[in-house]
């Protein structure tokens, strides 16, 4: 499940992050579908630059969160990377 | 009139077809048989009005198509003001028509991605689906997409002639980088009606794709995406078409007319109207012809009380139209349809010597007038 600790996820080229004016959630925008992201999941997307690597997201996550369990938090990013790589939305 | 229902659902996807003028004759084409009569197409300021329209309803998908969307000349203004209203924005073409200068032109206006359509894995083949030459032009415009960096998904519909070839077709995409790799199964509306004792594959050949494409998806899994769009003929389950009729998608043709989908104008008795004519907001809500297949008021027997009518919501109103005569039917696809007989015929009712009718304006005034 666990995406190797060296790769630094980007988002891809065809993906785009959108605030929706009507909804008043983020959207994850590509050519076949449109996701609604919920807090954690945008925050997520938006420290895809390409630079971080994965535990530096879930630091950054867990600072911004003041989260009480990094562990748990640690499974949850792993697990949302993965499911969107698999969609090809991230490289 | 039927009364506007009190909930009206969010559209999220706005396909624009600009023009059904087109350079190809695909045998499989999905614009509709008497698409010659869509002349009076709509005009750049028309255009502009409808996509700011349709993002104020909370549409945040645009698919550019047609015919050939490539053949209007304001295609990159249309695109730049998509992008303006911040609408993911994608080209959906056939790649015939594409030089460098005019894909930079359109990559600084915004667009977001482009839909390529292939025909087959080799000239010949390909050529004869499309009734013209055009593949290596294709391929061409394929390389020119990915060397100015623009996101690609290549499209293939499959059918008898090429879908023995999806190892080949997935082959060639990874080689020309296209992101993802769509293979959509011929769907059986218009002109691929008319062609279907043609295209319609064997279960055999259908199948031993099906079991490669299962393999490659494995194989390309994190580089290229590979979706496989099923025959429902021969898989043998209706689909959930559009996620339900007026419920997220919105189609509107070169005239304007506002539809569910862009197969819907076959369905005879509904009236689309046009944004010529009214606010889109409007039609979306209001249009007795949206609103007859909305929600599940419409069904008959078996839908009416089939646990999978929140799931395929009675299949496609299209198909039930087409082979029942009536669009409130079952989609004859489903074993518990009463017409289901006429989908076994036609799995089985191939002829390799079937003439050819390909899409082309001779051929639409020559069936309209059947009608």
């Amino acid at each position: 499940m666990t995406s190797e600790s060296a790769w630094k996820p980007r988002l891809s080229a065809k993906a785009r992050l959108k605030f929706d004016q009507l909804a008043r959630q983020e959207m994850l925008l590509f050519p076949e579908a449109a996701l609604i992201l919920n807090e954690t999941a945008a925050a997520i997307v938006r420290l895809c630059d390409g630079e971080r690597p994965v535990g530096a997201i879930v630091a950054e996550l867990s600072r911004e969160f003041h989260s009480r369990d990094p562990a748990a938090l640690e499974v949850e990013v792993n697990g949302f990377l993965d499911r969107i790589r698999m969609r090809g939305l991230l490289e | 009139m039927i009364a506007p229902r009190p909930y009206t659902p969010r559209p999220y996807t706005l396909v624009a077809e600009l023009t059904y003028r087109c350079p190809l004759r695909c045998l499989y084409c999905s614009n509709p048989l008497d698409f010659y009569r869509a002349r009076n197409e709509l005009s750049t300021g028309q255009w502009r009005l409808t996509l700011s329209q349709a993002a104020e309803l909370g549409v945040v998908q645009l698919h550019l198509s047609g015919g050939e969307p490539l053949l209007r000349p304001d295609l990159p203004e249309l695109v730049r003001h998509a992008r303006s209203l911040d609408l993911y924005t994608n080209l959906i073409t056939s790649g015939t028509l594409l030089d460098e200068d005019r894909l930079r032109k359109l990559r600084e206006s915004g667009l977001d991605h482009i839909q390529l359509s292939i025909q087959g894995s080799d000239p010949a083949n390909a050529e004869l689906v499309a009734g013209t030459r055009s593949h290596e032009s294709k391929l061409e415009t394929a390389r020119m997409v990915r060397k100015l960096e623009i996101p690609l998904t290549l499209n293939v519909v499959l059918h008898r002639l090429n879908i023995g070839h999806v190892r080949e077709l997935i082959a060639l995409a990874a080689e020309l980088g296209a992101q993802r790799l769509e293979l959509a199964n011929t769907q059986f509306y218009g002109w691929a009606l008319e062609n279907r004792r043609l295209l319609m594959p064997t279960l055999d050949q259908y199948e031993n794709a099906e079991q490669v494409v299962v393999q490659q998806i494995a194989r390309y899994r994190g580089k290229m995406e590979i979706a496989f769009v099923r025959n429902d003929y021969l898989s043998g389950e209706p689909k959930p078409c559009m996620g339900g009729w007026g419920q997220s998608y919105i189609c509107i043709n070169p005239v304007g007319q506002v539809m569910p989908c862009h197969a819907a104008s076959v369905i005879p008795g509904l009236r689309f109207e046009s944004v010529k004519d009214l606010p889109l907001g409007r039609i979306w809500r209001d249009s007795p012809a949206i609103n007859a297949f909305r929600g599940d008021d419409w069904m008959l027997q078996p839908c009416r009380e089939c646990p999978r009518k929140t799931i395929d919501f009675g299949g496609c109103r299209c198909q039930a139209f087409l082979l029942t005569g009536n669009a409130a039917q079952a989609d004859p696809i489903c074993r518990l349809s009463p017409h289901h007989a006429a989908v076994e015929a036609a799995r089985t009712e191939m002829a390799g010597d079937a003439s050819q009718v390909y899409r082309d304006v001779r051929n639409s005034r020559r069936l309209s007038a059947r009608d």
